[in-house]
């Protein structure tokens, strides 16, 4: 005791550990609220359920009825609020392929369903039925994509790495009348893609 | 009911009781001051950045009792505002044009101080708080026009989100926590941090940026005002078409101070390094500004280096900016020709500029020395150059009185406007209003120092009353009022002269309420 003045300390002083160990004992303390920062995100999710392929006339696609070359916007998964309904991360264009890129047969092998949400900068794009273009075009900046897989093929999202030039779909089920259901998807890049972030093509 | 002419009746009595308890607050550590004559407002553009952000924090309180920050009805709820609520669409007109005021003003106000050095002397701080200041201004902006949720909102909201998305590693989990998971979310949220969370994060970084001597002109302020309220009556804001997400949206570009960003976005290169990194790297060269510059004096004309920086800098903002705007309007070349920037033409444009930049600035100073020596030849011989516009007591009052006829015709004018529904006519009438307020203010001010520097009453003998120690010297009013601290008279011992003087009145402290100093230096505590 009588020396505890006179000894030089290896650097850290008692008084410093002491303050150090404060000072760990304040972090930990707080520690149990590093998991409130989930209360950041939003837990809503919606649920995956094989739903009817609903056009925004109301009625259920059919694929006697529903015209090659054509598409509409469909809504999945749909909530039944309107507000949120709009989400644009909800929004596909249905897509039945012009006859020549093989959209003649009655069944799901004509039918494509892209999420709107380009994979540049996530603005909508939309698909152009005319002569010279049968495409998807994003107003944006210009993304091109091809509808039979949902490549880009030109513009800024074509240039982007895989799985982020390749947009994110559903699949489909048929019945027996010829209606048109979506198959529960899963979110993967090697599945049924991320919304906005992309798919890797299989 | 007799009045009393004594001042400190009860209510008066009771303010001078408030502005001495002001002793106690943090307002007396700072030099507000009210200049008596025409300053450039160059010097105070900070200030008025912040009378803009009060105009907007009223404008946009107003705004909140109406908008609905729901997807289906953010637009619907602005459409009610605009045609609907009585004075809604001067109330969002005000609110849009003072917002763009705010984001001209604060750039202003950065490039004054960049190019007269005025970071340097341990103003460091000032400048790097200013950086970030600006940097959350153009994002308060941004979240602004974001949650109108037109078309144009919802494709800047996606590029935001996007862009967000795209930081390496961190990037999803930040959009997820910030802007939460889809567009619902992204409107709630943008509008939670347009109304709180950044201005919030303004007024904590303006209790740093304040320093500690602030200028307030009225005739300025009220022109500023005047001018936002006059663009809103001619240029009044479009709603723009409700996004609906079953039709996607036309070509449409970001506000001015954004497109050029956008022009870098438009090379195709990848969303990361252009829309981020870029932008990045801009802000960080201006933080870092004060400690590069190591020149020791403060003139663009000292600093070569550092002015050819800046104007290589503004040359780039500006080509980009009309870059970014610029889409061809022939509808019949592909979108994505019409919208992509050629990357090595726009990448070569921007390095050529450095070396124009600085040619430029090389070319400016060598001018703006020679014009400073000729200057000074010309300062021994040939007469003064500076024009001035003298008017006389008569004319200042007709004057005066004209403005205020005029600003009679005005009110009316607007409000007659406003009655038969011509808004944007009644918004114009208010704004020439306030300028003309502007005006009018200017003119009294320059009458009360002309008063000051007429020539005094003629002398009339007064029996000698004081004591002569009393009877101090008379002091001549200093022509330049800011200057008139400074050369405080030093109590010197003087010796009386021996011959005593023919008394004036002023000397008497007759006319003592003919003192016209109010207003003219800071203020004064009773």
């Amino acid at each position: 005791m009588s020396e505890q003045g006179t000894k030089k300390s290896g650097g850290l002083s008692r008084r410093d550990f002491l303050k150090l160990m404060g000072a760990a004992g304040t972090g930990l303390a707080f520690a149990p609220f590093v998991p409130f920062g989930n209360f950041m995100p939003n837990p809503s999710q919606a649920n995956l359920e094989k739903a009817k392929v609903i056009l925004p006339d109301g009625s259920q696609a059919n694929v006697k009825t529903f015209e090659s070359n054509h598409a509409e916007v469909i809504t999945y998964p749909s909530t039944g609020d309107p507000a949120l309904d709009t989400e644009a991360f909800r929004k596909w264009q249905f897509i039945r392929l012009p006859e020549e890129l093989g959209g003649v047969k009655n069944d799901v092998s004509s039918f494509r369903a892209y999420s709107m949400v380009c994979l540049h900068l996530w603005c909508l794009w939309k698909y152009w039925p005319e002569n010279g273009r049968k495409r998807g075009e994003c107003p944006c900046h210009g993304s091109m994509y091809d509808p039979t897989t949902g490549t880009a093929f030109a513009g800024p999202a074509s240039l982007q790495a895989a799985p982020s030039n390749t947009l994110a779909q559903l699949n489909f089920e048929l019945d027996t009348d010829g209606f048109l259901w979506i198959k529960p998807p899963t979110w993967g890049v090697n599945a049924n893609g991320v919304i906005g972030y992309g798919r890797f093509v299989t | 009911m007799d009045a009393s002419l004594h001042r400190r009746t009860g209510a008066v009595a009771f303010f001078y009781w408030l502005w001495d308890g002001l002793d106690r607050t943090i307002f007396t550590g700072i030099k507000f001051s009210f200049p008596a004559r025409f300053v450039s407002p160059f010097g105070f553009l900070g200030m008025l950045t912040f009378v803009v952000f009060i105009i907007l924090g009223i404008s946009g309180a107003l705004l909140m009792f109406y908008y609905q920050p729901m997807l289906d009805r953010a637009w619907n709820s602005v459409q009610f505002i605009n045609n609907e609520v009585p004075f809604g669409f001067h109330i969002r007109n005000i609110h849009y044009h003072a917002s763009n005021a705010m984001v001209l003003l604060a750039i202003l106000h950065m490039y004054y101080q960049y190019f007269s050095g005025r970071y340097k002397i341990r103003n460091e701080i000032l400048w790097a708080t200013g950086v970030i200041l600006g940097t959350v201004t153009i994002l308060e902006a941004f979240t602004g026009y974001d949650i109108i949720f037109s078309e144009r909102a919802e494709l800047a909201i996606s590029i935001a989100a996007s862009l967000t998305t795209s930081i390496p590693v961190a990037g999803p989990t930040i959009r997820d926590a910030m802007f939460g998971s889809g567009f619902s979310d992204f409107v709630l949220r943008f509008y939670a941090q347009h109304v709180f969370v950044l201005p919030l994060v303004m007024l904590g970084l303006m209790a740093v940026h304040f320093p500690r001597f602030l200028v307030f002109d009225v005739p300025m302020v009220m022109a500023i005002g005047g001018a936002i309220l006059l663009s809103g009556g001619v240029f009044p804001v479009d709603l723009g078409f409700k996004f609906v997400p079953t039709q996607p949206p036309g070509v449409t570009v970001p506000e001015w101070y954004l497109t050029g960003l956008y022009a870098f976005l438009r090379t195709q290169y990848d969303k990361f390094v252009t829309g981020v990194l870029w932008p990045g790297l801009f802000i960080a060269s201006f933080l870092l500004i004060p400690f590069i510059d190591r020149y020791k004096k403060f003139s663009w004309k000292d600093r070569p280096i550092i002015t050819a920086f800046g104007i290589t800098g503004i040359a780039q903002i500006m080509v980009t900016t009309y870059w970014g705007f610029y889409i061809p309007s022939d509808v019949n070349i592909p979108l994505v020709q019409r919208l992509v920037v050629d990357p090595i033409f726009l990448y070569v444009v921007m390095i050529l500029l450095v070396p124009l930049g600085f040619g430029f600035s090389y070319m400016m100073i060598k001018l703006a020395k020679e014009s400073e020596r000729k200057a000074k030849l010309a300062k021994d011989k040939g007469p003064k150059k500076v024009a001035t516009i003298n008017l006389s007591q008569k004319w200042i009052n007709w004057l005066i009185v004209g403005l205020l006829a005029f600003q009679v015709f005005l009110n009316i004018a607007a409000y007659n406007a406003a009655l038969t529904g011509m808004k944007n006519i009644s918004l114009f009438f208010i704004g020439i209003i306030l300028i003309v307020f502007a005006g009018f203010f200017h003119l009294y001010r320059y009458g009360l120092n002309q008063a000051k520097n007429a020539p005094p009453p003629p002398p009339v003998h007064i029996p000698e009353e004081k004591p002569k120690e009393l009877a101090e010297p008379q002091i001549v009013p200093s022509k330049n009022p800011e200057s008139h601290s400074l050369n405080d008279p030093k109590k010197e011992p003087k010796i009386e002269p021996q011959i005593s003087t023919p008394k004036i009145q002023a000397d008497a402290g007759i006319n003592a309420a003919r003192n016209f100093d109010f207003g003219s230096s800071d203020l004064k505590k009773p």
